[in-house]
């Protein structure tokens, strides 16, 4: 069975657009969309009526189990499409979690396939105002929450603490070692003018000294929410190079999935790492390229421990050796593999994994400005834990 | 009204009923396939191990033993009715009846036990409400 991506590289991202990213914005998430999606089609160099497709994953926040409402807590592809006064032959929302990269695959597949000409890809993400974002007062646990609430069980910081722990407990690892992750992502998210973390680098000792929650997750240890909206421009190669920024090439693109029956939010190690394989081998067969070529692997990094699983499962580093490969500088952008110098959803904000994305982006067109690394060709955006997420593969160049 | 918030209470539905009501007894009863015999927790609408096409599930009493693979300590819970019960000891348990299933649970030895992959635990019972129990995990007297 051939997993070849027959579209390969005949779609490209050709502009973008980014809000400033806000711990609470002062308008509605529904009017900086609707400013950032035509910046970025201005970007692109195209207007407001060539658009006919409209792509998103609109899924989260359900911070205190609120009711989302379209246009103030998530954004949807067709609310934006018919803000904008549009008409569009294709507008599509990608269910899951993953909604980076399942929104990417939905505009290439409408690209490559004819059914849209200029689709808007766009990422919405809000922070509910008076509530503590994970925060839920239920009394009663009905569905699947039944199985894990009344036991205490609850919320991500102990899903992700739960495989963090089996993997700090299986290799060894220390806390040191993850200092280095933070010390990195927040370093990059520094030099990053919209970022919320804009001039705020830590230092490892503040990340040893952070407040722990969940133990071993501290607060450092995950994004912090936020309001931010990002928009990217994809249209077919051959279109592309009739507009003014150079085009930057999707070469593939894959995506994990959950193998066997688990507890609502139960993430076992192995379950993360064996849909990280999958991943792995699914991008090479797509894209006919070795992982290995990939010289700017932006990794997703939400919760901080998704960067040793990543960076395992994609073969970055052998199993078991992320934390070495890391306290010795191995994901430092002087020197290392450039896997945070995007800043990552850490030095950035929860922006879910449009930091990667844009990294990739900008590095590839040659729009980083004075955070340009001159050498990188071929990245990789990652977004959400493999089992549940997926990565897209750019290139500079079309191959 | 009260300010008191309690725990969430388990509301059981057809797919649970059986589950709570051994539970209410202190009995860990798990579905099992009643076509294949495989075991799966929580119960599904659909076996993933045989696929039968008319599902069907039976509740029987499991041994409750199993093997500590992870843990977290929960200091600061995103549940305001734990907020009286931090710090506590959350365990995933691989339980001995079927290879890889996994049950999550509260440690009732106390946040300060000390913990180990591979060590041994059994099933325990909580009772949080009149006849509502919920099962968690005590390590195994070690000799
Ligand atoms: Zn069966």
């Amino acid at each position: 069975m051939s997993g070849s991506f027959t579209a390969r590289c005949e779609v490209a991202v050709v502009g973008y657009a980014h809000s400033v990213i806000q711990r609470n914005a002062p308008r509605t998430l529904g009017a900086i969309a609707l400013e950032t999606a035509l910046s970025a089609i201005a970007d692109a160099g195209l207007t407001r009526e060539q658009i006919d497709g409209f792509t998103t994953g609109s899924l989260l926040p359900s911070a205190g189990g609120h009711a989302s409402v379209d246009g103030v807590s998530i954004v949807t592809s067709n609310w934006l499409a018919e803000k904008l006064g549009l008409n569009p032959r294709f507008a599509a929302g990608f269910q899951g979690f993953g909604q980076l990269a399942g929104g990417v695959m939905l505009a290439v597949n409408a690209v490559a396939t004819g059914a849209a000409d200029y689709v808007v890809f766009h990422r919405a993400l809000h922070n509910p105002r008076g509530v503590r974002y994970h925060v839920n007062p239920m009394t009663e646990a009905r569905g699947s929450s039944q199985w894990t609430a009344p036991q205490g069980y609850f919320g991500p910081l102990a899903m992700i603490g739960l495989p963090y722990n089996e993997y700090l407990q299986r290799y060894g690892a220390s806390r040191e070692a993850m200092a280095e992750v933070l010390v990195e992502a927040r370093a990059n998210g520094a030099r990053i003018p919209w970022s919320y973390w804009h001039n705020q680098p830590i230092t490892a000792q503040d990340y040893l000294d952070a407040r722990v929650i969940v133990d071993p997750i501290c607060m450092l240890d995950c994004d912090i929410p936020v309001d931010g909206v990002a928009a990217f421009v994809l249209t077919r190669a051959d279109r592309a190079r009739d507009l003014p920024n150079k085009p930057v090439y999707v070469a593939g693109y894959a995506q994990g999935s959950v193998r066997r029956p688990r507890l609502p939010v139960h993430w076992p190690l192995d379950d993360i790492m064996e849909a990280g394989f999958d991943v792995a081998r699914r991008l090479e067969d797509s894209s006919g390229l070795s992982l290995q070529n990939v010289d700017l692997p932006q990794l997703y990094d939400g919760f901080s421990p998704f960067i040793y699983f990543w960076l395992e499962s994609l073969g970055f580093c052998k199993v078991g050796e992320a934390h070495e490969f890391v306290q010795d500088g191995g994901i430092r952008t002087e020197g290392g593999l450039p896997v945070l110098s995007g800043g990552g959803a850490l030095g950035n904000g929860r922006m879910h994994g449009v930091p990667q994305m844009l990294e990739c982006y900008l590095q590839l067109s040659g729009r980083a400005g004075e955070r340009q690394i001159s050498s990188a060709t071929l990245g990789l955006a990652c977004h959400s834990s493999p089992h549940y997420g997926g990565a897209v593969l750019y290139s500079s160049e079309p191959l | 009204m009260s300010d008191l918030v309690r725990q969430p209470i388990p509301v059981p539905d057809e797919q649970s009923a059986a589950f709570w009501s051994a539970a209410a007894d202190h009995v860990l009863a798990l579905a099992r396939c009643t076509h294949c015999g495989t075991r799966v927790h929580p119960a599904g609408v659909v076996c993933a191990q045989c696929l039968h096409p008319e599902p069907s599930f039976e509740f029987t009493p499991v041994d409750g033993r199993g093997t500590v693979r992870s843990w977290v300590v929960i200091r600061d819970s995103f549940l305001p009715g734990f907020r009286d019960e931090v710090p506590f000891v959350l365990v995933d348990v691989e339980l001995d009846v079927q290879s890889d299933l996994r049950m999550i649970g509260r440690l009732l030895d106390g946040p300060d036990a000390a913990l180990s992959q591979g060590d041994r635990v059994v099933t325990v019972f909580e009772d949080i409400a009149p006849g509502v129990a919920v099962p968690g995990f005590a390590l195994e007297a070690r000799t």
